[in-house]
């Protein structure tokens, strides 16, 4: 069996009481590039920020290879919702993308030449290296989230996180987004995204899970990626025409 | 000038530069107003701190007042998290009833003493050099100086220490939440500085008048620059040049020297609202001004572009027919004559290579918006900055 690297154990999750995620059991093998589906308000994004700790559960816990994830912190990188952020932030692409070093820094620890570099690749790898002097607010919609890619790359970790990375991008971006993440599987990397489009998930995903809530189901892509899941999960009567 | 007025100048610019520094953050996290509730809501600590140990300067002042402002904080924070009222509501409901307390305590009970509902309002700068600070005898220059400058020290100290933490968790808290940096820390961090520096800051100022010192110099100097550390460094600038230029204003006029200050800081806002670079009004205007007439002139060169019949090239034809008036015509004909777009003979207007290539790169970009393309177009063109 294969390594697993996220583990998720009766995770429920609440705003102001009312719970938004119920009882979700979840195990991420190591490896997969996995989508996480469903309509909205379905606690895609709270699964995510429960996991990475941004939010307290009221029950459950999560592990990564094993450990909790305050100890594993190094492995795991996490791209919010690009509206998450104000734009127009006095700061330039390079120095955005620098502070996905800061978390191997630790405290205090100013970043150095070699955080740069790191931060210099991460932008030469999704193409925005000409872009690095930059102030973010001058981006395009497509360039921020390029930007947001490259911060997670220079983190440098096994498991990445992402909030919808191809909302509001274009085809051009979305595709060179999607080849950077095949990228990463190929070199071993977990990659766990939530996702909005089903009708590219069979071509960009091997591993699905549908959430509404609680969890429906999740598995590889072409076993469980069918019409009664996506049933169970959205309510209504879904057909989609998945090519395999 | 005598010692006495470059102490207060000194002090009222250390009290600017302890202010700017947090207020930067607090500009760039919009929370602009909490400043507000905190300068007003310390009252009550310090109005404690005051009955226990009768000394405006003392050290458990600063710790008393700095305590209620975090109080001040979390009601705030407690009241909107029950989603019943929004921040605006929660902060408009806690500082007045925080500031009253410490009103009615003031009318109550120190009628007779040196604290007044005035002095802690607008402060009073001029006074600060009579209370001195003596070390077994020597006297080492005013209080207010000594405390204000230990206050700067340690917001410079923690300011130097934590940069990187301040600046991620500002622009992304959720990022910072998850490489292990509390935000939750640093918002109290932050919000401790604040406090303690809205103490140091009361004395020389007052309570209305400390919240233009937090927030003026850091929205001046974001209109200025895209760049933190700049950004810092202008506030602190515009914090001390209205320090000193307000005395000198107060000095002339012979007026309240934190009126006049609190002035110089609304002028120079003012200044740097009109006539900022990029980010001025008057820039605006003029880039939205010069963005209609590149629209008009991508419109003509893309009509040249699409006609080749000589009664659709006639310079005439620019007023008949795509109906502008003449003066728009002539300024959208010798923009694309300036830049070898066009030639005209016997006026009959043709595009050039160049206008021809520029056409096309152009409405590829519109259409797409991809601008790889036109990066080379970027520097004489506003239409293509995005």
């Amino acid at each position: 069996m294969d390594n697993i690297a996220v583990k998720v154990d009766d995770l429920t999750v609440a705003y102001n009481y009312k719970p938004v995620l119920w009882d979700i059991d979840l195990e991420i093998p190591e490896g997969v590039l996995m989508a996480i589906v469903g309509p909205n308000g379905a606690g895609k994004s709270t699964l995510i920020k429960a996991i990475l700790g941004i939010l307290k559960p009221i029950a459950g816990s999560v592990t990564i290879y094993g450990n909790p994830y305050d100890k594993q912190r190094k492995l795991v990188a996490y791209v919010p919702q690009k509206g998450s952020v104000d734009w127009d932030f006095p700061t330039t692409a390079l120095d955005v993308v620098m502070m996905g070093t800061y978390g191997s820094l630790g405290w205090i620890k100013r970043p150095k030449q070699k955080e740069k570099k790191a931060a210099l690749e991460a932008l030469e790898k999704v193409g925005m290296l000409a872009f690095k002097n930059r102030q973010i607010s001058q981006l395009s919609g497509g360039q921020q989230q390029r930007i947001f890619l490259a911060r997670a790359l220079a983190q440098n970790a096994s498991i990445y996180f992402m909030d919808e990375p191809f909302q509001g991008v274009d085809a051009t971006t979305e595709i060179a987004i999607i080849n950077i993440l095949k990228e990463l599987r190929k070199a071993g990397k977990t990659v766990i995204v939530v996702h909005h489009d089903l009708q590219t998930v069979p071509e960009y995903f091997d591993w699905v899970t549908f959430l509404n809530v609680k969890k429906i189901a999740t598995g590889p892509v072409k076993d469980i990626f069918n019409d009664n899941n996506l049933t169970k999960t959205y309510g209504i009567n879904y057909k989609v025409s998945i090519q395999k | 000038m005598n010692s006495a007025q470059i102490e207060i100048q000194l002090i009222a610019s250390l009290v600017a530069i302890a202010c700017a520094i947090p207020g930067t953050f607090l500009v760039l996290r919009k929370m602009a107003m909490i400043s507000d509730a905190i300068s007003h809501s310390i009252l009550p600590g310090i109005v404690i701190g005051f009955f226990i140990t009768q000394d405006l300067n003392s050290p458990l002042l600063i710790v008393l007042a700095a305590l209620t402002g975090i109080i001040t904080v979390v009601l705030v924070e407690y009241i909107q998290k029950t989603g019943l009222v929004k921040e605006d509501t929660a902060i408009g409901l806690v500082f007045p009833a925080m500031f009253s307390i410490g009103v009615i305590m003031i009318a109550k009970n120190a009628n007779d003493i040196h604290l007044d509902v005035d002095a802690v309002l607008l402060g009073e700068l001029a006074f600060a050099p009579f209370d001195r600070l003596e070390i077994s005898g020597v006297d080492v220059g005013p209080k207010s100086l000594w405390i204000i400058g230990s206050i700067l020290l340690v917001t410079i100290t923690l300011l130097l220490a934590f940069f990187k933490e301040l600046k991620v968790s500002t622009f992304d808290k959720g990022l910072a939440a998850s490489l292990g940096f509390s935000p939750a820390i640093i918002h109290y961090g932050l919000m401790s500085v604040s406090s303690v520096t809205t103490v140091g800051a009361f004395d020389a100022v007052g309570a209305i008048l400390v919240v233009a010192l937090m927030i003026a110099p850091a929205a001046t100097a974001y209109l200025l620059t895209t760049d933190l550390k700049k950004m810092l460094g202008l506030a602190i600038g515009f914090g001390a040049l209205s320090a000193i230029s307000g005395y000198w204003f107060a000095h002339w006029l012979d007026a309240s020297i934190a009126g006049s200050i609190t002035t110089m800081l609304g002028l120079l806002f003012l200044i740097v609202y009109l006539f900022a670079p990029s980010k001025g009004v008057i820039a605006v205007m003029y880039r939205e001004k010069q963005q209609r007439t590149e629209v008009s002139l991508l419109t003509f060169l893309l009509h040249l572009k699409n006609h080749t019949e000589k009664r659709e090239r006639h310079v005439n034809h620019l007023q008949e027919h795509i109906n502008w008036q003449k003066v728009r015509a002539k300024t959208v004909l010798d923009l694309a004559l300036k830049n070898n777009m066009i030639t005209i003979s016997n006026d009959i207007v043709s595009l050039t290579k160049k206008g021809n290539t520029f056409t096309s790169k152009a409405i590829d970009y519109i259409i797409t918006n991809e601008d790889t393309q036109i990066e080379d177009m970027k520097e004489d063109f506003f239409l293509f900055r995005g």
